[in-house]
Order: C-alpha cells, then structure tokens, then sequence
C-alpha cells in the first residue's frame, strides 16, 4: 500500500483513515485517595472561579479587569496598562512552578488543577448523575434511538449547556462588573459583545468539557507536548510495576499466584476502564497520560480484593523501580527551583515597593511657544497623573531646568482619588533671557502632600524662540 | 502490502481530522490572544479611533478576531505549502508510470 498512496482511489481509502473517528471514553468512576484529592481540587477551583467575581474590596469588584476602562482591580491594587510588566513576571513565575513540579512529580498540574481536567470532571460528573454509571452509558450509546434515550441525553445537554452558559456569564464577568452584567443579562439588557463573549465562552466550555475532553490533552496542549523533556528518572511518576504485575493473567482468588507462574496483575483491565484518556498504563509511560491517579485508586481497590499488597501502580521513579536510588535533590529540581524562587522574591520586592503612582507630561504639540502678555515665553503641557494607590491622594507639581521657570495652573493642588486619572494643562512660563537653547530639557516632579516618600520625576522638552543675544 | 522501500515513501501515520483542524485554529487563537493583549497594552483604542464612536470592548473583540483570522490564514497557507510535492502529481509519478496496473 505504500506506493498506492498516490493513486487517487486508494489515496481516497487513507483519506478516510486519516479522519477516522475517535472511540469514545468512558471512564469508569473511581473511589480511593487520589480521587478524593482530585475532587477536592474541583471543589475548591470551581468554587474560587465562580465566587471570587462576586466578592467586594473597597466598594468595588475586587477582581475586575476592567477592559472598557483600561484598569485591573486585584484585591486593593490597581494595575494599569503600564504595569504589564507585572502580568510579564507573573507568568514567568508561573511557567516556572511548572517546571518545577513536573520535575519533581510529572502531571500534577493535568491530574489535579488543570481548568480542562477540573471542568471535564464537573461534566463528567453531571453525565453521570443524569446518564448513570458506564456499563448504561456505553448500552444506551449503543442501543437505537429511543423516546427515552432522547429524553436522557437532551437533559444532560441542557444542563451542560446551562452549566456552561454560566460559566462563560461568569468568565465575562471578570472584565465587566458581574452584578450589573448578571442583572442585565436576565433582564436581555447587555451589550452585543458582552453576550457574545457569555455565549462563545459558553460554548468553548461545552465543547472542551463535554465532547473534546482528552483530544484537549493530546492534540491542543503544548505542554503535555513537552513536558517530557522536564521528566527525568528521578521524577514520580505514575507507573505500573512490571516485575510485579508480569505475567498477567485471570485466576481464583484462592488460588497461589507463584504456583501458576503469574504476577499480581490478573488482567482485570479496570485501570484501563477508569483511564479518562483511554490508555493502558500497563504499556508503560505514554504522551496521553494526564496523571490523574485514576488508575492507582482502582488497581489499589482490585489489590484489596484479592488480598494483595497495594501499589500494583503508583506514584513512583523509573530508578525505583530498576532498583537504583531516587535523587529528590538533584540539579534539575535544584536549578528549577532556585530560579523560581529568585523570580517569585523578586516580584514580591517589585510589587510590594512599586510606586504607586504613574505621571506623565505631554508637550502641546499644536504651538512651539507663545509669549504672555506680561513678556514671558510659555510652554503648555498636559499633566497625566495616575494615582495607583488603595487611596486618594493631593499632589503637587514643580519643575526645574532653567532659571526662574515657573508653573501656572488653573488649580493649586492636584487630587486623584484611587484607581483614578486626570489629565490636567499646565504652563510653564520662564523669562526669555533665561533661554540660551532652542530645546530646552525641563524636569518635572510630583510630590504627594499627604504622605512622605511618594513621588516622581519626568522630563519634558521646552522650546523657546532661538536665544536673542 | 509491499514492503516500504527507499524509493517508495509510506504514507505518513493518520492524524485524525480533529488533530488537523485544531493545528490550525488553536495556535492562532492563542497568537491572536497575545496579540491582542499587546495591542491594548501599547494603544489605547479609544484614542486610535477617536472620530468613530466604538466601545472599547468592541474594538478589543474585533481586533482579537482579526488577528485570529490572520493566524488561521498563516496556519493554513503553511499545512498548504507542507503538502507533500507527489500530491499535485496525482497518479503522474514516475514510480506509478513504471508500476503495472
Ligand atoms: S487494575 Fe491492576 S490488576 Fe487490574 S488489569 Fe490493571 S494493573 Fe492489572
Ligand atoms: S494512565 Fe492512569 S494516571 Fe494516566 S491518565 Fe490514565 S488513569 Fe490517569
């Protein structure tokens, strides 16, 4: 067949197979330790996404990134465009404590903390509730359309749906006030590119969570792409013990493994069931494994049955189980973990010492300068004072650069209440004998009245007819 | 089925349709993500546009899907010109001309 790739009728046949269907999964429902980890992990991600829009600071969202504005709310901090640099380190930081982890225990961010695995186990669960356990799932799938059947399956999708549509109201709601939106959503009084984004957040949910699922791992993610070049033979992963398991094979529980030449696996299959990627961890380490313990907590309960020691699978190193010493401490973790630190520190430093407060001076560039009526050449500027601070702030604006320079403003304090801008004209008028240069370098600066240490410099041009000697 | 061969390329292991269509779309909505995030990071759209009356939530939406349809026209024009050189042969190859039927 290899050379009949090119002829047009075969070509149509392996046309075919490239697009072959997936076979669906369906994943058996598990009991055990990691289990009640993992839903924890639900609980408590789940719950932090959809409570923390609705939480107040200060009389206001305390996470908003509010895009119509331009300003980012976190708790009392206001960021704005200019503070991307923050948005910069953060994800730094984050990509590092990835590398971190995987380092040092594979796909714990998969198994556990993923949105994707946290959302697929939400939908999962609502299947389940509504379509009962796997063995009805896969005999309803099967079975002809019914009355029933449509019944079963229109209500899962209508209360993913609604699930969804939640969700994506919820996801809008972290850059448009969520009490408004939510009020104006119930009452068809949103804008058309709120309800929009509700509805295609909406939908990116129920079709990642509700029919993608694991071809999000296999085919979307970049990092279950390249997270093998993190994982060592040091690292934990979650692994079948061969030299255990091997040979497998079904038998009596009564009956005495050795004597019949076996190994602890009899073959049951259930981690393979379980799997929520559809694999058989038995083959070894695989690209689609999202370490989601699925397997463990099953195989654990199978050992039990049969009187056997648990840990048939589990969270182990490839040196461990070719008998040689596990390094926990090794350059690896060690690198990735100082460079995490050293960032994280660093952020922290930069966050916490930032300056609250962001000034800038804008030439009028519509005149080079004017003379007053009392023989003096002015300049006018627009002042641009952000105050970043939990609280309002009094400033006051002097400059310096050229000899008896001097400012004129309509107001003799400047007062920016938190999280606001103001943009206010200015001039500065100096006397023409004072101006030997055509541009002059002016030096603003902006000092808050009400507390010490808080203030900033900018520089700003000052043009002047050419020096009259 | 005849053993490959050096002169007779295999056909290369499926990619599912899915896999073919999310190679395209997500890596430019995720390009497209960035993009616009630098674009509203470095320019103020109201100022941009400021003789229209568009909000700015407008603007951020099309701007993301103009770079997304920029992305996805990249995407595609790559897998296009990735495609292996025997397709537009169709059965005009050497290999097949010397094949008996
Ligand atoms: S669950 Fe355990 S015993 Fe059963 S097939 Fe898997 S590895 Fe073997
Ligand atoms: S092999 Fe085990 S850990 Fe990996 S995805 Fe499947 S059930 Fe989860």
């Amino acid at each position: 067949m290899s050379e009949a790739g090119f002829k047009p009728g075969v070509a149509v046949e392996i046309e075919q197979s490239l697009y072959s269907k997936r076979k669906k999964i369906y994943p058996r429902q598990v009991h055990g330790l990691f289990a009640a980890l993992r839903t924890s992990g639900v609980v408590v991600l789940l719950g932090l996404y959809y409570i923390i829009p609705w939480l107040q600071w200060d009389d206001r969202q305390m996470v908003l990134f509010d895009l119509p504005v331009r300003k980012f709310y976190i708790f009392g901090m206001v960021f704005w465009p200019q503070d991307f640099f923050y948005l910069a380190l953060l994800l730094i930081i984050a990509a590092m404590s990835l590398f971190f982890f995987t380092a040092v225990a594979g796909r714990l961010w998969c198994g556990y903390a993923c949105p994707q695995t946290v959302w697929t186990e939400a939908f999962l669960w609502i299947e389940r509730k509504i379509e009962g356990s796997r063995p009805q799932q896969m005999k309803r799938d099967k079975a002809p359309m019914s009355w029933n059947k449509f019944r079963v399956k229109a209500s899962k999708h209508f209360i993913w749906i609604v699930f969804s549509l939640f969700t994506g109201l919820t996801f809008v709601g972290y850059f448009s006030p969520i009490r408004e939106l939510t009020y104006n959503f119930f009452t068809f009084n949103n804008g058309p590119w709120e309800i929009f984004w509700i509805f295609f957040y909406g939908f990116a949910t129920y079709g990642n969570a509700g029919w993608l699922r694991e071809q999000v791992c296999t085919y979307m993610c970049p990092y279950a792409r390249f997270q093998s070049v993190m994982i060592d033979n040091d690292t934990l992963v979650i692994s079948y013990d061969a030299e255990r398991g091997d040979p497998r094979g079904s038998r009596k529980r009564s009956a005495d493994p050795k004597q019949q030449g076996l190994g602890d696996c009899i073959d049951c299959t259930i981690c393979v069931q379980v799997c929520p990627t559809g694999i058989d961890i038995r083959d070894g380490l695989q690209y689609e494994c999202i370490g989601c313990a699925a397997c463990i907590d099953a195989c654990d309960d199978v050992m039990d049955e049969m009187g056997y020691a648990k840990g048939l699978i589990r969270y182990t190193t490839e040196n461990t189980l070719k008998g040689k010493v596990t390094h926990v401490f090794r350059p690896r973790t060690l690198a990735y973990g100082f460079i995490l630190l050293v960032i994280t520190f660093g952020a922290a430093y930069a966050m916490l010492n930032r300056t609250p407060l962001a000034f800038d001076m804008i030439r009028d560039r519509n005149t080079l300068y004017r003379e007053t009526s009392d023989g003096l050449i002015e300049n006018v500027y627009i002042v641009k004072i952000m105050n970043k601070d939990k609280r309002a702030h009094r400033y006051q604006l002097s400059v310096s650069g050229l000899d008896g320079i001097s400012l004129r403003m309509d107001v003799d304090h400047i007062e920016v209440n938190s999280g606001e801008m103001v943009e206010i004209p200015v001039r500065a008028v100096v006397n023409s004998g004072a101006i030997h240069r055509r541009s002059n370098e002016l030096s603003f600066k902006l000092v808050a009245e009400d507390v010490e240490d808080l203030a900033m410099t900018e520089d700003a041009r000052f043009i002047g007819p050419l020096a009259e000697r | 089925m005849t053993p490959p061969s050096a002169s007779s390329p295999t056909p290369p292991p499926a990619i599912p349709l899915i896999q073919r269509v999310v190679a395209i779309l997500w890596p430019s909505f995720i390009t497209a993500g960035i993009a616009t995030i630098v674009f509203a990071t470095v320019f103020d759209p109201k100022t941009l546009f400021m003789e229209y009356d568009f909000s700015r939530m407008a603007i951020y939406s099309v701007s993301f899907f103009l770079f997304w349809l920029m992305g996805v026209i990249n995407a595609m024009s790559t897998c296009f010109f990735l495609m292996p050189c025997s397709i537009f042969n169709k059965c005009k190859t050497r290999q097949d001309a010397a094949a008996p039927e």
